[in-house]
């Protein structure tokens, strides 16, 4: 089956007074129509910068897009306004994602409006009306402003907003990070529903292991830029071949008593691809590293099938054949 | 099928209206703007003089029931000349401000929003004219362009342009940041769409409170124009000029200037009381 | 002589604005021995930082005000106390981590000097013993002692909630509040600074209220467990109490929200429903609206604190009968 998005070697690189920022530095990706890749990574892993390229938000630096089979890497202006509609994006903030000064039932029809979507004013209050429904926020709040909201009815809001033009591919950047837990399951639940129902693809951008784990299907790791490993769900936290997935699966707290087995402190800190020097990217902070690893740059593999490694000794570090 | 949902913005006017009552200040404002506002229209009416009606034999009477302000050095009555300035000062307030403002607002747009190039070449250009004194620039444009009301007033507006720009640039460097800009974006609002929807409104505080501040400069620097010689030509009544003509006389007379005097300062205060209530009213978030 | 450093009974705190009261905390109970460390969990509104705040004796006031109850500590009554006394113990016997590491140093002075200053205003000791406790200060919490005269800018997130460890211990404080201490950081480095927080408390004899959302923190520096609700702690006891034999319906639906690495769930169970307006707080218990087990007894009268087992306890009608489950 073909990718309804597909990336390859995908290159944003931001000009700061320091050097080139490498911010999101050869990936590659594909996602089949109404699957989830799930991106996670610490602040500053280029992953929003990632997901905001994808969709045109950002221009590439290099790389090519594809969307249902075509190379949509080089268009502009008109092109970009016609995929927009087959490629919505959820906000992390709910407070800053929606125009204080604007009702509810507006911030959900713009982009009804943008696009002529609905011949007249009432067409499109049907529209707006089943477009609350459908994400579960009671019609009399059409006229609500979103101050007046909490974080979950407004997180609905945002989401509400991504649907209006039946888009096929959405890109969730930490949509449930600002949320209280048990707002965050409610919301959670809410996307894996409609996606079911409406087919759709998501790429899920987040930090947290946990919620990650739960609503995707592949799952892509970035560390500075790079990609560090990228299989199946199941497959990356069972097996977690890369010594920073290990290292950053182990740092999780688990809610369960006894339920850290090993504390695998990562020494140091996540530092900012400024004119990154050649080598593995995480050999600093790797307690495997060797000369290898600072003067050459790991190939990214399959260390089993479907699920790929960047790292040179993943197989001396596995125990893999 | 389900029923359709209002796409209205729910009594918005009412809202901000109950918003802006509240405000006991905004009101007393909205009132005296509003009295003034009469005054400009029907100044035939209200006044019992011309403004013109010259009596020598007059000259300098004392506020009395037949001249509720006195009269001046020609005889004229005061209080009818501060009825018919009204007209000048208020239109030439309105209007200047309306210049400034919506030059500011795009210039400060353009700064803002698209920043790089064009923000350097317009906040250059800003800075060199805030660099002229105001009345100095005001003075060369009516200079130019030949005295009369309309250039007077462009003269004033242009004059308060680069505070607009400023201000407006500010507020949008930061709205520009917040996310729903970039939802917009994302929706596929065109720029033009994101700047009138989505930015300008989120800025409008900081907009209104310059608008206030600026129309009572207008009305004072146009008293200075006028004052000399470029402005509002006598026997024309405009408070400003009203003002520097009876400058010679205060120590014996002073009712010629406390009552033109009186009238710009009343009228600043209420557009100040006026605006301040305008910019609690139209946030939403400022609902209680 | 009882060894308990803190005790907190019946605490109510209001927030008194023009029209409205909010009620903040309504009347929670908390006792602490020396030594031991608790987690205060609870979501946004539930209480926490207010509770942290009473201790402190740092309520901004108006429109805060402790309507009435004791904070007890070292048996002495804090709300009681004169303002002298209470800055004597502020920062020096109990101290507070804050949320915002990048907000809580002040930008234009060293970060040695920050700590300094703490230890010079509660202790007689020169400028140079200062600096150089300050210093052994930032050794102990990872950072070199060469870095104190460098400016919070110079240091990232996590060093700088390194700093702010240091400063909140630089006077050996007997009792350490740290409210929210890792929410934004990290994993990596939520969990240096979680295993820096524990190394220092075991040994040092130092009480500790972790105040976080995160059950999970919970359950790897802390003794014991206090489950927050809308103002009330709704669920008490040990970790094993809390986390292996779980009984407030509350509680049991935050363990549903989380997603968890250890096993898979297909969905979530949230809890229905939002956190009451804390201006409009129902008059029965404060769960019952969302609470799945709840029926009409539940929102009529305020749910009675129960001792399901000693040391557990929970606020729940229906765990009156002994609260087997």
């Amino acid at each position: 089956m073909s990718a309804l998005i597909e990336v390859r070697d995908l290159k944003k690189y931001f000009k700061t007074p320091k050097g080139n920022l490498h911010a999101v530095d050869g990936v590659s990706f594909g996602i089949e129509r109404g699957k989830t890749l799930g991106v996670v990574g610490e602040s500053g892993c280029g992953k929003s910068t990632l997901g905001r390229v994808t969709i045109h938000l950002l221009e590439a630096t290099s790389g090519r897009i594809f969307f249902e089979g075509k190379d949509i890497s080089q268009i502009g202006g008109a092109e970009v306004k016609r995929y927009r509609q087959d490629m919505q994006m959820i906000f992390q903030d709910p407070y800053s994602s929606l125009d204080p000064r604007m009702s509810v039932s507006n911030i959900i029809a713009e982009p009804l409006r943008i696009y002529r979507k609905c011949r007249d004013e009432a067409e499109l209050g049907a529209q707006v009306g089943r477009l609350m429904d459908r994400v579960g926020l009671a019609r009399r709040l059409a006229d609500a402003y979103p101050h007046e909201l909490d974080g979950g009815r407004r997180q609905r809001i945002g989401v509400a907003r991504a649907l209006s033009l039946n888009p096929k591919f959405i890109v969730c950047d930490e949509p449930v990070s600002a949320l209280d837990v048990s707002i965050q399951a409610q919301i959670l639940n809410l996307m894996q529903d409609l996606q079911a129902e409406l087919d759709l693809t998501f790429l899920f951008i987040t930090h947290n292991m946990a919620v990650v784990k739960h609503i995707s299907d592949e799952i892509l790791v970035m560390y500075m830029g790079k990609m560090v490993e990228s299989a199946p769900s199941g497959s990356v936290f069972a097996e977690r071949f890369h010594p920073y997935t290990k290292a950053l699966l182990a740092a999780v707290p688990v809610p369960v008593l006894g339920g850290k087995k090993e504390r695998r402190l990562l020494k140091g800190e996540i530092s900012s691809p400024v004119n990154p020097k050649p080598g593995c990217r995480f050999a600093k902070r790797c307690e495997f590293a060797t000369e290898l690893c600072s003067a050459e740059e790991p190939p990214f593999a399959e260390a089993k099938p479907g699920h790929r490694v960047a790292c040179h000794h993943v197989k001396s570090i596995n125990a893999l054949a | 099928m389900s029923d359709t949902v209002s796409m209205k913005k729910r009594g918005q006017f009412k809202e901000t209206w109950r918003r802006f009552t509240k405000n006991k200040g905004a009101v007393i404002g909205l009132g005296f703007i509003a009295l003034l506002a009469v005054c400009a229209l029907i100044p035939s009416v209200i006044a019992p003089y011309g403004f013109d009606d010259q009596l020598l034999s007059r000259r300098f009477q004392s506020p009395s029931g037949a001249h509720l302000f006195g009269t001046d050095e020609y005889g004229r009555d005061i209080f009818s000349r501060v009825v018919y300035g009204c007209r000048i000062s208020l239109t030439l307030g309105l209007v200047s401000v309306t210049i400034s403002c919506a030059l500011g607002i795009v210039l400060g747009c353009v700064a803002g929003y698209y920043g790089k190039v064009a923000d350097n070449v317009i906040m250059r250009v800003i800075d060199v004219m805030l660099s002229i004194p105001n009345i100095l620039l005001a003075v060369s444009i009516v200079a130019a362009l030949g005295t009369s009301f309309f250039n007077l007033m462009l003269a004033i507006g242009i004059g308060a342009v680069p505070g607009y720009a400023r201000v407006v640039r500010a507020a949008i460097l930061s709205v520009k940041e917040q996310e729903y800009i970039e939802a917009a974006r994302s929706n596929g609002a065109s720029d033009l769409r994101i700047i009138v929807s989505h930015i300008v409104p989120n800025c409008m505080a900081p907009i209104i409170v310059q608008a206030t501040m600026s129309i009572a400069s207008a009305v004072l620097s146009a008293a200075g124009m006028s004052f000399i010689g470029l402005g509002i030509m006598p026997p024309t009544p405009e408070w400003g000029s009203m003002l520097s003509s009876g400058r010679a006389y205060i120590r014996d007379y002073w009712y010629v200037v406390t009552f033109p005097g009186l009238a710009i300062m009343l009228t600043v205060f209420s557009i100040n009381l006026l605006g301040d209530g305008l910019r609690d009213a139209l946030d939403p978030r400022l609902k209680s | 002589m009882s060894d308990t450093i803190l005790e907190i009974k019946d605490l109510v705190v209001h927030y008194v604005t023009d029209r409205t009261t909010v009620r903040a905390v309504n009347g929670i109970s908390i006792s602490l021995e020396r030594g031991e460390s608790l987690g205060l969990v609870g979501e946004t509104g539930a209480g926490k930082t207010t509770t942290a705040l009473s201790i402190m004796q740092l309520i901004p006031d108006p429109p805060g005000r402790i309507v009435s109850g004791e904070i007890r500590y070292e048996g002495e009554d804090l709300v009681a106390m004169s303002p002298a006394r209470k800055r004597e113990i502020r920062g020096n016997q109990v101290s507070m981590i804050f949320q915002d590491p990048m907000t809580a140093l002040n930008p234009v002075l060293t970060v040695g000097d920050q700590i300094a200053e703490v230890v010079r205003l509660h202790q007689k000791i020169s400028r140079a013993k200062a600096t150089v406790k300050a210093q052994e200060m930032l050794e102990l919490v990872g950072i070199p002692g060469e870095r104190y005269p460098e400016y919070p800018h110079q240091f990232s997130g996590g060093m700088k909630q390194r700093v702010v460890i240091a400063m909140a211990l630089a006077c050996d404080p007997k009792l350490l509040i740290a409210d929210e201490p890792t929410t934004a950081l990290d994993v990596t480095i939520q969990d240096q600074v979680l295993d820096l927080i524990e190394k220092l408390m075991t040994g040092s004899g130092t009480s500790l209220i972790l105040i976080t959302h995160d059950l999970g923190v919970v359950a790897e520096i802390c003794q014991k467990a206090a489950i927050m609700y809308a103002g009330e702690i709704v669920e008490y006891g040990t970790l094993p109490h809390i986390y292996q034999n779980t009984q407030h319906p509350y509680t049991v639906g935050l363990f549903g929200s989380v997603p968890n690495l250890n096993e898979d769930v297909d969905r979530l169970r949230p809890i229905k429903g939002l956190m009451p307006d804390p201006t409009e707080v129902p008059a029965g218990c404060v769960f019952a609206p969302r609470c799945p087990e709840a029926s009409a007894e539940c929102s009529a009268a305020p749910a009675p604190v129960v001792e399901v087992e000693p040391g557990h306890f929970v606020k729940c009608h229906k765990r009156r009968g002994g609260g087997s489950k």
